[in-house]
C-alpha cells in the first residue's frame, strides 16, 4: 500500500488536517484531522510502498508499546486512513 | 477606455473598461464603494479580449438561480479561467490584472459575479476573502451568521435588529473578511444578496455563528477543527479546488481562527435565540 500522493497535510492553528475537495460538480469538501500517530505514519511512509509491519515498526520505535499493541493500533489507523482515501 | 477607483475591504481597486465598466457602475451597491482618491492595490481590466486555452476543469457551478452554467479551470501556465458560455470569460493570473471579457449581452448576474470573483481571487493573497454570511453590528463589533442556504442567517440577524439595541445590518450575503497585520476585520461589500445593504464600513468580529435549525436554542464554542469545518464551506468554493488557492485559503482561515471565536448554534426563529447568541458572544 501507499499514502495517497494527491493529499497534502496543512496546518490550522497547530492541528494537522487534510482538505479533500469533492468532485468538480459538487459543493462538498471533506476535512480530515490527523492525530499524532497518523501524522507519524504519514511523515514516515509518504512516497513509498509499505506493509503493515513497516507501520508497526514505526509505532514501536516511537512509543513504548509491545509489537502486539502496535500491530493492533496500526491496523486501526491504516483502516481509518484507507476509509478516508488517505491510502491507495 | 475609462477608469474608476473603488475601495472594497480596504483595497484600492482600479477598474478600466468601456461598456462593461458603465454597466458595472450601474449595478446595485457599486456606487457606495466609489473612492476616487487613493492607492491602487488591484487592477481589474473589463472589456479585454481573452482567448480560452486548454484547461483542467476544477469546478462547475450555476449562477443566476441555475440559469447560467459556469466552469472554473486552470491552464499549464498558472492562470485561472471562468467560462460562462456565450456570456463571456474571466481570467486571473496572480502576476497580471484580472481580466474580464464579457459579451455586451451578458446577463447582469455574470457581471456581478465577475467583480465578486475578481475580489475573491485577487484578494486572497492579500488576506481578503468574501464569506457567505449575514452580518449584524452591535456596539461597534460584528457577529457573522454562517450556514447553508435556508438555515436562517438573515432571520437571525433580523432578530438581533428587532430585539437588541444599538444594532445595524452590515451585509446580508457576502461581506469580506480581511486579515492584515495580526488583525481581523469584516467589511461591507457591494454584494448583499437580495437585501440592499451596502456599507463602506469595517468592524472587529466578536464571533462566527454557524447556524442550524433546531427545536430548541443551544449554543457552544467550537474547537479548532470544528471551527475550520464551520468557516471553510462559507468561503468561495473555487478557492478550495486548486492547490495554490487552498494553501492560501487554509492559511487565511487559520489566521482568522486565531483571533475570532466560532460557535455552533441550534436555533428557533425567535427572540430568545437572538438574546442567547448576544449574551454568549457579547456578555
Amino acid at each position: 500500500m501507499k499514502i495517497n500522493p494527491n493529499i497534502k497535510i496543512r496546518d490550522v492553528v497547530g492541528e494537522h488536517i487534510v482538505v479533500m475537495p469533492g468532485e468538480a460538480q459538487t459543493d462538498m469538501t471533506r476535512v480530515i484531522a490527523l492525530n499524532d500517530s497518523a501524522l507519524l505514519l504519514y511523515n514516515a511512509l509518504a512516497g513509498r510502498d509499505f506493509e503493515l509491519e513497516d507501520a508497526v515498526r514505526i509505532l514501536t520505535d516511537e512509543y513504548e508499546v509491545s509489537d502486539d499493541v502496535a500491530r493492533r493500533d496500526a491496523k486501526v489507523l491504516l483502516d481509518d486512513m484507507r476509509k478516508n482515501n488517505l491510502l491507495v | 477606455m475609462a477608469e474608476v477607483r473603488l475601495e472594497i475591504a480596504g483595497l484600492g481597486i482600479l477598474l478600466t473598461g468601456t461598456d462593461s465598466l458603465q454597466r458595472a457602475l450601474s449595478l446595485p451597491g457599486m456606487a457606495e464603494f466609489l473612492a476616487p482618491d487613493g492607492e491602487t492595490d488591484l487592477l481589474f481590466a473589463l472589456d479585454e479580449p481573452i482567448s480560452l486555452p486548454r484547461c483542467r476543469l476544477l469546478y462547475q457551478f450555476d449562477i443566476a438561480d441555475g440559469c447560467i452554467q459556469s466552469r472554473f479551470g486552470t491552464d499549464d501556465e498558472g492562470s485561472y479561467y471562468y467560462a460562462f458560455g456565450r456570456h463571456g470569460l474571466l481570467r486571473y493570473n496572480p502576476c497580471h490584472p484580472y481580466r474580464v471579457d464579457l459579451s455586451p449581452m451578458a446577463d447582469p448576474s455574470v457581471l456581478r459575479f465577475a467583480l465578486w470573483s475578481a475580489v475573491a481571487m485577487s484578494g486572497l493573497p492579500l488576506g481578503a476573502v468574501p464569506v457567505h454570511s449575514s452580518v449584524v453590528v452591535c456596539n461597534g463589533r460584528a457577529v457573522m451568521c454562517l450556514g447553508e442556504s435556508g438555515t436562517g442567517k438573515s432571520t437571525h440577524t433580523r432578530l438581533w435588529l428587532e430585539n437588541i439595541g444599538d444594532t445595524h445590518l452590515l451585509n446580508d450575503d457576502s461581506p469580506i473578511v480581511r486579515y492584515a497585520d495580526g488583525d481581523v476585520r469584516v467589511y461591507g461589500s457591494p454584494w448583499s444578496g437580495k437585501t440592499h445593504c451596502y456599507h463602506q464600513e469595517r468592524y472587529p468580529i466578536a464571533g462566527l455563528l454557524r447556524l442550524e435549525q433546531r427545536p430548541e436554542n443551544t449554543i457552544r464554542r467550537l474547537g479548532t477543527l470544528e471551527a475550520f469545518a464551520a468557516l471553510q464551506p462559507s468561503c468561495p468554493p473555487s478557492l478550495a479546488r486548486d492547490e495554490r488557492c487552498l494553501d492560501l485559503l487554509v492559511q487565511f482561515i487559520s489566521n482568522v481562527l486565531q483571533h475570532v471565536p466560532a460557535y455552533r448554534m441550534g436555533c428557533l426563529p425567535n427572540a430568545e435565540a437572538a438574546l442567547l447568541s448576544h449574551d454568549t458572544l457579547m456578555p
